[in-house]
């Protein structure tokens, strides 16, 4: 009779030892589940902040640039045929011309072009973060050169 | 049970017979605690364990973000078109900013972040590096709450990068010369004073000894320090007394490759304008410079500047400079 009282109070302990275990195994998952959420959202914020301040910093890279937020259309076009790769850390640079408006997008080299593909990693699943730039080109006119802008846009692609 | 075991033995007395069934009654009792507090201790160790592993997860993940943030808030410093810029970064725990270059074609500053901790192991393996590849951060091994950034523009002679110079010891600079001064003053860095040196700072004597000496100017010269001599052009002035050598030297190996990158840039935007008769004559100097400058090491610097000067006054004094 008390032999049975001991076990079956052994087994009761044995029950909620097992009981507590499944809740802490429970509590546990929550938390990881909850931080990996958190971890996800950071990464993409971050991700989100970098893309963004990247923006000014490659609108003035030497490679680019013609001044402040000023790409410079010889650079680009002699950029996009570079092997910049292991450079950038980034998904796509794209530039877009936006002023004067045109019907339709057409990829340089070509007449009268207004996009042009600096870089594509080739990646698939990419955000893209833009800011309007000056894009100018020097032109020589009866023995003066001069810079003639127009409206772009910079297109930077990162990973989703 | 009990009925039966009379039985076997000889007929007890009634006092061993009390014993006899009062035994169980105290082996049950001991052996409940016993297993609840065995039970109970392994629960413990194994709750103690997983929280310790928890917040060393979590520091590691705190530490990684860090790094990238690092990243992000160094792209400010990035100048652009100004002539430099200062910030402070305060953590709230003593940090060790880790900066490991690697040197290879445009290479890389991996950059990762330790924390001092009072729960647990003081400082735990630094978190994920973050790796910079189009920047130039020159640091040394420090630790401390409050880093000083700041950024200065790399000309040669055309416009690389921006440096972003990391430290968190105060220096003092003895006897800089006027530019020097100036520089420092205009941007306000804090932890660089210029007349009145305190104690606890590390002394830099310009054209003398101390600990850390600079013989040369603001275009050019060598600094002594315990670990080796750094030469310099321009602004790497800063990187040779704040970085390693280590990194200084990859740094520079780094830029200069940018440099001549960006040379070739240069040569194919300098013939495209010549076809539309926009004439350049820096397209065969830039050939000789970008040969010269993409395998170049920080040992090389102070012979490539009077080619770099001079194909900068060319560009000067051109109708349209390449730059």
């Amino acid at each position: 009779m008390v032999a049975k009282r001991a076990q079956f109070q052994i087994q009761q302990m044995a029950f909620m030892i097992v009981a507590v275990v499944i809740f802490f195994v429970l509590v546990g998952m929550f938390f990881l589940v909850y931080q990996s959420r958190n971890l996800q959202g950071n990464y993409e914020q971050l991700q989100k902040d970098e893309a963004i301040s990247s923006l000014s910093v490659l609108a003035n890279i030497p490679e680019l640039s013609c001044g402040s937020l000023c790409l410079d259309l010889d650079k680009v076009e002699v950029m996009a045929n570079k092997d910049y790769s292991d450079f950038w850390a980034l998904g796509s640079v794209k530039v877009y011309q936006v002023y004067p408006e045109s019907s339709s997008i057409v990829k340089c080299p070509a007449p009268n072009c207004n996009y042009w593909e600096v870089y594509d990693s080739g990646q698939k699943n990419i955000k893209e973060y833009s800011t309007f730039v000056s894009v100018c080109r020097k032109k020589s006119e009866q023995g003066s050169v001069y810079d003639q802008c127009e409206i772009g846009k910079l297109v930077l692609g990162v990973e989703e | 049970m009990i009925k039966n075991k009379p039985q076997c033995y000889s007929r007890p007395s009634l006092g061993i017979l009390r014993s006899q069934l009062s035994r169980p009654k105290r082996s049950q009792f001991n052996f409940t605690w016993l297993f609840a507090i065995i039970a109970g201790v392994i629960i413990l160790i194994l709750a103690i364990y997983g929280t310790t592993k928890i917040i060393e997860t979590k520091r590691h993940q705190t530490d990684t973000e860090t790094g990238k943030s690092l990243s992000i808030l160094t792209n400010p410093m990035q100048a652009g078109w100004a002539e430099g810029r200062y910030n402070k970064i305060t953590f709230r725990q003593e940090t060790k900013i880790n900066n490991l270059c690697n040197d290879f074609e445009f290479g890389r500053n991996d950059i990762s972040v330790a924390t001092s901790s009072g729960v647990g192991k003081e400082w735990i393996q630094a978190g994920g590096a973050t790796s910079i590849h189009d920047k130039y951060i020159f640091s040394s091994s420090e630790q401390g709450k409050e880093y000083y950034i700041f950024s200065r523009a790399f000309e040669f002679p055309y416009k690389v990068s921006d440096l972003i110079f990391l430290s968190t010891k105060n220096y003092c600079f003895v006897n800089p010369s006027t530019k020097i001064q100036r520089d420092i003053e205009g941007m306000g860095v804090q932890n660089i004073e210029v007349i009145n040196c305190s104690s606890n700072s590390v002394e830099v004597c310009f054209n003398s000894e101390c600990d850390i000496s600079v013989y040369g100017d603001e275009t050019s010269g060598r600094v002594v320090k315990d670990d080796g001599d750094y030469e310099y052009v321009g602004n790497l002035l800063y990187g040779a007394i704040f970085a390693d050598k280590e990194v200084y030297d990859c740094n520079v190996k780094r830029l200069l490759y940018r440099t001549g990158k960006i040379a070739d840039v240069f040569i194919d935007v300098g013939r495209k304008r010549e076809a539309r008769e926009i004439g350049t004559n820096l397209v065969p100097h830039l050939i000789l410079f970008q040969g010269l400058v993409m395998n170049s090491t920080s040992d090389d610097l102070i012979s490539l500047q009077p080619l770099a000067k001079d194909i900068g006054l060319i560009n000067d004094k051109e109708v349209a400079g390449v730059w």
